[in-house]
């Protein structure tokens, strides 16, 4: 079976097997679900591994053809792009099925949903067809509905209910739900547009290529396509769906959330929006870089402001992703490069950072910050783990955070001073609130009334734990393979987007890999048979 | 005999709806339930024997007014799976088992309307169709003679449906006028030689009102709610499907065959209507406390992009329609199977006594929430790929204001079915104790289950059937 199609297809079967299981069975409930988010873990790694950087393009392409008249296929492919967030997704859906034993009700109905998001995510990550591209997106938005609704919790303010998770789950699936029919009308238009019949993204480049859309056209459809999938980005002001949403979900279902679905929105802006319409983009991507410094700084006061742990996360995460935004926006090869490296790192951390809110809150009950303190008495690791999290987040030497921030500010310096600038001080807003959590929540004087609650024992309980601050770690200290790795799809797709590089930049940054050495990330040789 | 060959599948109904007659009079009462197996057997026998007459490209019998082309053949086909899954809904509709016999004469002299809709190729076949088809269904509207409610939306459904009916009659006389010939061929010719006379115009938008009130089309639509809140659910099922499946077909037949000349008339009319039909329908769905209500308004909303596919005009949006009316099909039977046997259970069809349902039947629950998953347009179901092929075609047809309208009734009628499901999985139950389901409705849901799944993962067998019935 091909390497892609066994990453994809393992979920659904472990879903499917799911429905031939006794409810009462957890045990073996949570195994098949293990078993197979594993299976799809081993694929991505390898399909990453086997990646060929020399070759470049799309790799371990399974290409079969779907509606012949309407030259639809079922076409999967990586390339380096979508290579590395195959793995970020495959690592917090392993993780995050770790996390999910704690769901004690309904397990077996949990996991099936869980499994049908995962799958969904991963259709996303690796179709190369549109019509696919959308069905596993829509597939993959409407699970979160009952998985919120059912297993999440209220958002209470001192005991009184702020947003029912009712509420959450209906706000975040409609503003998804509208955000998708949005960049649908694009896509169907652009569909009409081109005359090539076919909905394979390749073949619409190639066509392209020769027969590019009218600029004006192009102008018309990328706010349909950028606004539609920005909605989950979440782009500001669109993004008052996802704090809630974090903040009612299960914390495995954050995990996922904050983790990857934000970033099928950043990255369906990467591989549709700018890479089909590069004439759109380059009228609209200035506006989007405004957008982003919204997203960084008012996410990021607003983080400030929140006392909800799982607040805190959900609307830091609106900020952390006005980066990626941004990086996008610069369009150069090392703000590009940052971009896709921050959703690799930014969703290690924050599912990361819901799991570790999760523990504390399935423990404690409480996730007010006010109620909390002296937690790392009980909790040494999942305390160290906390402190960790907001070290990466603060974007510290070391975590791939700090890595891809660099990226992305240095790359985009050239093409948008200010707005780096406003950037850089969303890093020092986000030091100070989670700073304020790991103090608040883990320091001070041990309270009684947290004197039972038990921290993560077991080493099987710690492995998510382990398994997302490695990963951080790794990348943090070697980012140079997968740098290179995203650097081989990135490159191609800027020189059809701007083909002639404007002469000022020119001299100021003559390639992404001189620039890369640079600034001493990695050599530039490296990983280049 | 070769003229009558064509009408095997339409004779073997009407000898079917004599059989039934005359085994209500035999049949002793306490045996009537079991007379679903006749009906059943019926339709079997009926689909048989389409599926042994071999399908001319273009047959044609009496002076052209009756066709069996692979077009007709494919909604007939539609027709009796939707008649065969009703007969199995009403053995879990108790109300009806002492009075089943004549139910199912019933249902059969509406099928045999609907199967002749699917052949016309002439007004006045148009009008005989059409006629047979109502008049069955006022009278199995009001079935249920001693519930008020029944009888009230019998009444409502005859008088609103009389005066439709009356549209109808004067579009047809005002176009005889015009043709000097009731013959489809006749119409298109004559209104391909002469200048549109505003008679004409008039003839053509009458008639698109008569067949407008079939598939519940802004402002035909008054009826629906009470009608289909009123009604014996089986009976409301197949007002839901077979009524509006053979109303769209008649438009087709019409519109296609011969309005064709006039396309830039009706190509505008019925794309307001299809904009005002789907934002009014899913709108007013949102509030309704009753699950038949909010069925009916929502069926008014899929009316709207059926007209959005049928307002193309072209031939890739007539297969459009043909794949969402297949979609409709099964994910609207899958819902009113499940409505059937939980409203019996639960006791009602108040919204609020399906609260935690998903804790006392599963299946059911999983039921409902597929099928209405799939009505509301979600991947991987059935309905995603009908509503995206209507988006489609209307893309194709430059009607780009249209798509984007039915592109955000998509979201609000994701809004109004969540609803339901919240009621399903969110909320305690209002009785523990489980629902039993027996294993002949559980093997149907399954069936349409499945089926929703594959129609919308699998689209090119089914594409390759509709365009096959469906040529440029």
């Amino acid at each position: 079976m091909p390497l892609l199609l066994t990453i994809l297809l393992a979920p659904m079967v472990g879903a499917l097997l799911l429905l031939f299981v006794r409810e009462d069975q957890t045990a073996v409930v949570r195994r098949v679900a293990l078993a197979s988010v594993s299976v799809s873990l081993a694929g991505a790694v390898a399909a990453l591994l086997t990646y060929d950087r020399v070759l470049g393009g799309f790799q371990h392409e399974v290409f079969w053809p779907w509606v012949r008249s309407l030259g639809i296929g079922f076409h999967l492919g990586v390339d380096g792009i979508n290579a590395v967030l195959v793995l970020l997704h495959a690592l917090c859906a392993f993780t995050g099925v770790l996390i999910s034993y704690a769901i004690g009700s309904r397990v077996k109905e949990y996991y099936i949903f869980y499994l049908i998001l995962i799958t969904g995510v991963f259709g996303v990550f690796l179709s190369l067809d549109l019509f696919f591209f959308y069905f596993f997106y829509e597939m993959a938005v409407v699970p979160m509905y009952p998985l919120i609704g059912i297993w999440g919790s209220d958002v209470e303010e001192q005991g009184v209910v702020r947003f029912s998770k009712e509420y959450a789950t209906m706000k975040l699936t409609i503003y998804l739900t509208l955000g998708a029919v949005v960049a649908l009308v694009g896509l169907l238009w652009l569909y009409a547009s081109t005359g090539a019949r076919t909905t394979d993204l390749t073949a619409l480049q190639e066509h392209f290529a020769v027969r590019p859309l009218p600029a004006s056209l192009q102008r018309t459809l990328f706010p349909l396509l950028a606004l539609g999938f920005g909605v989950i980005a979440p782009l500001w002001p669109l993004h008052s769906w996802s704090p809630i949403g974090h903040a009612a979900a299960p914390s495995a279902v954050s995990m996922l959330h904050a983790g990857v679905l934000m970033k099928l929105g950043s990255y369906a802006v990467i591989r549709l929006a700018v890479s089909l319409l590069p004439a759109g983009a380059q009228a609209w991507l200035p506006w989007l870089a405004v957008l982003c410094v919204f997203n960084i700084v008012y996410g990021g006061f607003v983080a400030m402001a929140q006392k909800d742990l799982k607040l805190i996360i959900g609307y830091s995460s609106s900020s952390h992703m006005g980066y990626v935004l941004l990086g996008i926006a610069c369009l150069t090869p090392l703000a590009l490069n940052g971009a896709v490296l921050l959703m690799f790192a930014h969703g290690l951390m924050t599912a990361l950072a819901f799991a570790l809110v999760g523990h504390v809150y399935d423990r404690a009950h409480t996730r007010w910050l006010p109620d909390l303190g002296g937690l790392a008495h009980q909790l040494p690791f999942i305390a160290g783990c906390g402190v960790i999290a907001a070290m990466a987040s603060s974007g510290l030497p070391g975590f791939a955070n700090f890595v891809s921030e660099l990226m992305v500010f240095v790359g985009g310096w050239d093409a948008y001073p200010v707005q780096v600038v406003c950037g850089v001080l969303g890093v020092v807003i986000t030091s100070v609130y989670m700073l304020r959590v790991v103090r608040g929540v883990f320091f001070g004087p041990a309270r009684p009334a947290y004197a039972k609650v038990t921290d993560a024992r077991r080493a099987f309980d710690r492995l998510p734990y382990v398994v997302l601050i490695g990963a951080l770690l790794w990348v943090g200290c070697w980012p140079g393979p997968l740098v290179h790795t995203i650097d081989v799809s990135t490159r191609p797709l800027i020189e059809r987007v701007n083909p002639v590089p404007r002469p000022l930049r020119q001299l100021a940054t003559p390639t992404a890999s001189a620039t890369t050495a640079a600034v001493g990330l990695v050599a530039p040789t490296e990983g280049v048979h | 005999m070769m003229p009558w060959a064509l009408l095997t599948a339409e004779l073997t109904v009407s000898g079917w709806i004599l059989l039934l007659l005359g085994a209500d009079l035999i049949v002793p009462a306490a045996r009537k339930a079991r007379l679903w197996l006749v009906a059943l057997a019926g339709i079997a026998v009926t689909w048989g024997v389409l599926q042994l007459v071999e399908v001319p490209p273009a047959g044609a019998t009496f002076q052209r007014m009756f066709l069996l082309d692979p077009f007709a053949a494919y909604f007939k086909t539609l027709f009796l799976l939707t008649a065969a899954v009703v007969v199995l809904m009403t053995r879990e509709f108790r109300p009806l088992a002492e009075r089943a016999g004549s139910f199912y004469l019933l249902l059969f002299t509406a099928v045999l309307g609907a199967l002749v809709l699917a052949s016309v190729n002439d007004l006045l076949m148009l009008f005989i169709g059409l006629e047979l088809l109502t008049f069955s269904l006022y009278v199995m509207a009001a079935y249920l003679k001693t519930e008020a409610r029944s009888v009230e939306a019998g009444m409502k459904y005859l008088v609103l449906g009389s005066i439709s009916s009356g549209f109808l009659v004067y579009g047809i006389a005002l176009l005889y006028g015009a043709a000097g010939s009731t013959g489809f061929d006749a119409v298109r010719g004559a209104l391909l030689r002469t200048a549109t006379m505003p008679s004409v115009a008039a003839g053509v938008l009458l008639i698109l009102a008569g067949l407008g009130f079939k598939i519940a089309a802004l402002p035909f639509n008054f009826w629906v709610p009470d009608v289909y809140e009123g009604a014996p659910t089986p009976v409301v099922a197949f007002l839901s499907v077979g009524s509006k499946m053979a109303g769209v077909v008649a438009i087709l037949r019409v519109l296609y065959g011969a309005f064709a000349p006039l396309q830039h008339i009706w190509g505008e009319v019925l794309a307001l209507m299809a904009a005002g039909t789907m934002c009014y329908g899913n709108l007013a769905a949102i509030p309704q406390t009753n699950i038949k209500r909010l069925l009916g308004y929502s069926s008014i909303g899929h009316a709207g992009y059926l007209l959005m596919g049928l307002a193309t005009g072209s031939a890739a949006g007539a297969q459009a329609v043909a794949y969402y009316l297949l979609a409709y099909l099964v994910s609207t039977l899958a819902v009113f199977l499940v409505v059937v046997v939980a409203s019996d259970a639960v006791g009602g069809d108040e919204l609020d006594r399906y609260d935690g349902l998903s804790k006392r039947s599963p299946v059911l629950a999983a039921g409902l929430f597929v099928g209405m998953l799939s009505l509301a347009g979600v991947p991987p179901l059935a309905g995603f790929v009908g509503k995206l092929f209507v988006l489609l075609a209307a893309t194709d047809s430059g009607l780009i204001w249209l798509v984007a309208i039915g592109a955000v009734n998509v979201a609000i009628s994701l809004y109004y079915y969540l609803m339901v499901v919240r009621r399903m999985y969110l909320l305690a139950p209002r009785a523990p104790d489980p629902i039993r389901v027996s294993g002949i409705t559980r093997t149907t849901l399954f069936l349409l289950l499945a089926a929703i799944v594959v129609i919308g993962v699998v689209q090119e067998p089914f594409l390759v059937r509709i365009t096959d019935a469906i040529r440029p």
